[in-house]
């Protein structure tokens, strides 16, 4: 482990982009989210409510490809993407993501589904994820197999003790970049100490953890159940929750342009628009709120979980905070456990 | 970069419209490149993300069989705005395919056996990609039987093919319309209905089933009713599509997405889904 003084930051910066492109928060008017850095002066350290930065492998707008005179033109490779300060309830959601967009489906005859645009920015990425000294009322990170100091996701873990930033090698990406970089102070006893009590602090700052077995059980038995309609009375279908969630992968794609010029691009869409399902013949498969209220949840907490194995939730609570009708994931999983 | 969303560069070889109202065409197209045809390997109930630079794309069902190697082909409803866009499309236009994409009818378990093929409408795509590449290999199948329905006699698509069929003594054509029209004197009744007038056996067969939402909902039912085993009765599923590749996330069926664990699905299959009725 090394520590970095927090007056000391630029040197390190400096080294971080002679490789990378270096995403780290910046606060912009009242909002914080991820831009890419220059100096280490534009960083925004201490807020821990940032955007997600989703967007920085995942742009909410993206180009799939070029065209001109039915000549396509394919997209470039850019400079490998580094990305400071990001939380583990982020970090772990590029894993998610990655499940769906950077692995190849195999099917017979090998057919390559991988997503080119998510892997040539996120499989060269270095991320460096900060543990939460102190969640938020909002953060559930331990009930959906996260947590304030959670290195799922992360190639290094970074621990702020207040005089500067002590930073972990966990993946082998991670652990080669540190072994690599000199000039920088080893950590003590000490120090991996305080970071032992940080964690215990911050471990008591949470709620008690939802029942995920009971979960499991119940939400299986759910689909005709009224409590859908009940918790879905309130929601206006704004999808403010799956434009702020890390996880919300789902894209709608479009052209931008003439049939002799333009390009194909892709979108975050949501799956709490009519539009998301509605068919050209007239026919909604997911007609009504309450079933695309219903398909946000089933999705991250049913068939995310059977196909993949994890929840499509890293706790992060940001869909809390941001719903203007005060729908609460954590009710709706209590609601279900408790019908 | 190998970018998976840069469609196939094809090229409009012919058309054929299929329906006096004009909105129903058929599409025959041929790869640009020779090495893009090499890589094109697909089986009857695959689909295609057919692009129009400009407009966008939209998945539809390969009308074609693989036995066919000179063309492509797909028959495209216009309903929406890309199908629209489709519609003008001329002979010797250049468009693109991503694919072929999702599972298909599993035509080597059908081997030595019976097959049904029940059918509504436009959706007698795939079906019929199905139908050429069983009658291509005729002898590797038993009886063969196809229920085939349209709301009127106008609409039902490859008339002069059907006509083709109904002079074959190996295969048991069944046409059916809706209401009785002047001049029809085949039979009249929905799909459901016809399935179950006919009652084709069970035993040692396997039933297909593709046609509107509707006509699935009600037939399938008709087909248990007949004894037919639940993983022996398969059916495509449609639903709003866009990456094609398991990545856009709309076009699931509970756990499972229509595009790359479907479209081709059985009914044992299905039954395990809520989200499927």
């Amino acid at each position: 482990m090394i520590k970095i003084e927090k007056n000391k930051f630029d040197e390190f910066l400096e080294i971080l982009k002679k490789e990378y492109n270096v995403f780290a928060p910046k606060k912009e008017g009242a909002q914080t989210s991820f831009k890419e850095i220059k100096f280490a002066k534009d960083i925004e350290f201490n807020n821990i409510n940032t955007k997600i930065p989703k967007e920085i492998f995942f742009p909410q707008a993206e180009e799939l490809f070029m065209y001109k005179d039915s000549k396509i033109e394919n997209i470039e490779k850019k400079k490998a993407i580094a990305v400071w300060g990001v939380r583990p309830c982020s970090a772990k959601s590029f894993i998610l993501i990655d499940k769906i967009f950077g692995r190849a489906k195999q099917k017979p005859g090998d057919k390559n589904f991988e997503d080119p645009l998510w892997k040539t920015k996120y499989d060269d990425s270095l991320v460096f994820t900060i543990g939460c000294n102190t969640p938020a009322s909002t953060c559930f990170c331990n009930w959906v197999d996260c947590g304030p100091f959670d290195s799922t996701g992360s190639d290094v873990m970074v621990y702020d003790d207040g005089n500067g930033f002590l930073l972990e090698g966990i993946s082998k990406k991670g652990i080669k970049f540190l072994s690599d970089i000199k000039d920088f102070e080893e950590s003590n006893d000490k120090d991996r100490q305080n970071i032992e009590v940080l964690k215990n602090i911050a471990e008591t700052m949470l709620s008690k953890p939802i029942d995920k077995d009971l979960l499991k059980v119940k939400i299986d038995k759910s689909w005709n159940h009224s409590i859908w309609d009940e918790m879905s009375a309130k929601c206006i279908n704004c999808g403010a929750c799956t434009y702020n969630c890390p996880t919300c992968h789902c894209f709608d794609i479009q052209d931008e342009g003439k049939s002799n010029k333009g390009k194909r691009i892709r979108l975050w869409d949501s799956c709490m628009f009519p539009d998301f399902t509605n068919e050209a013949s007239g026919h909604n498969p997911r007609d009504l709120s309450k079933d695309r209220f219903r398909q946000r949840f089933m999705h991250k907490f049913k068939y995310f979980p059977e196909n993949n194995g994890d929840y499509l939730c890293t706790g992060c609570g940001k869909c809390i905070q941001v719903c203007p009708v005060n729908v609460d994931v954590r009710d709706v999983l209590n609601k279900i456990i408790e019908f | 970069m190998d970018n998976t969303y840069i469609p196939v560069q094809m090229k409009v070889e012919n058309i054929l419209i299929e329906d006096p109202a004009k909105t129903l065409r058929t599409f025959d197209l041929s790869f640009i490149n020779s090495e893009d045809k090499e890589r094109f390997k697909y089986m009857p109930g695959q689909f295609c993300e057919f692009s129009i630079l400009g407009r966008g794309e939209s998945p539809f069902g390969i009308a074609s069989s693989p036995t066919e190697q000179d063309f492509l082909r797909f028959t495209v409803n216009r309903t929406g705005l890309v199908t629209n866009e489709i519609h003008y499309l001329q002979k010797g236009d250049e468009v693109g395919i991503r694919g072929p994409l999702g599972n298909w009818y599993p035509v080597e378990k059908f081997k030595g056996e019976n097959v049904v093929i029940v059918g509504g409408g436009f959706a007698f795509t795939t079906l019929r990609s199905l139908l050429i590449y069983l009658l291509e290999h005729r002898k590797d199948y038993g009886e063969i039987t196809v229920i085939y329905g349209a709301r009127n006699p106008d609409l039902f698509i490859y008339k002069d093919e059907i006509a083709e069929w109904e002079k074959r003594d190996d295969l048991n054509l069944h046409l059916t319309i809706d209401k009785e029209v002047d001049g029809w004197n085949k039979m009249v009744g929905f799909v459901p209905t016809v399935v179950k007038e006919l009652a084709p056996k069970a035993e040692k067969t396997w039933c297909v089933v593709c046609g509107p939402p509707i006509m699935i909902k009600y037939t399938l039912p008709v087909l248990v009713e007949l004894k037919f085993p639940n993983d022996r009765i398969y059916t495509s599923l449609e639903r709003k599509m866009k990456c094609g590749i398991g990545k856009c996330g709309r076009c699931n069926i509970g756990s499972k997405y229509v595009c790359i664990d479907g479209p081709v699905f059985s009914l044992e299959q299905l039954n395990t889904i809520s989200e499927a009725f």
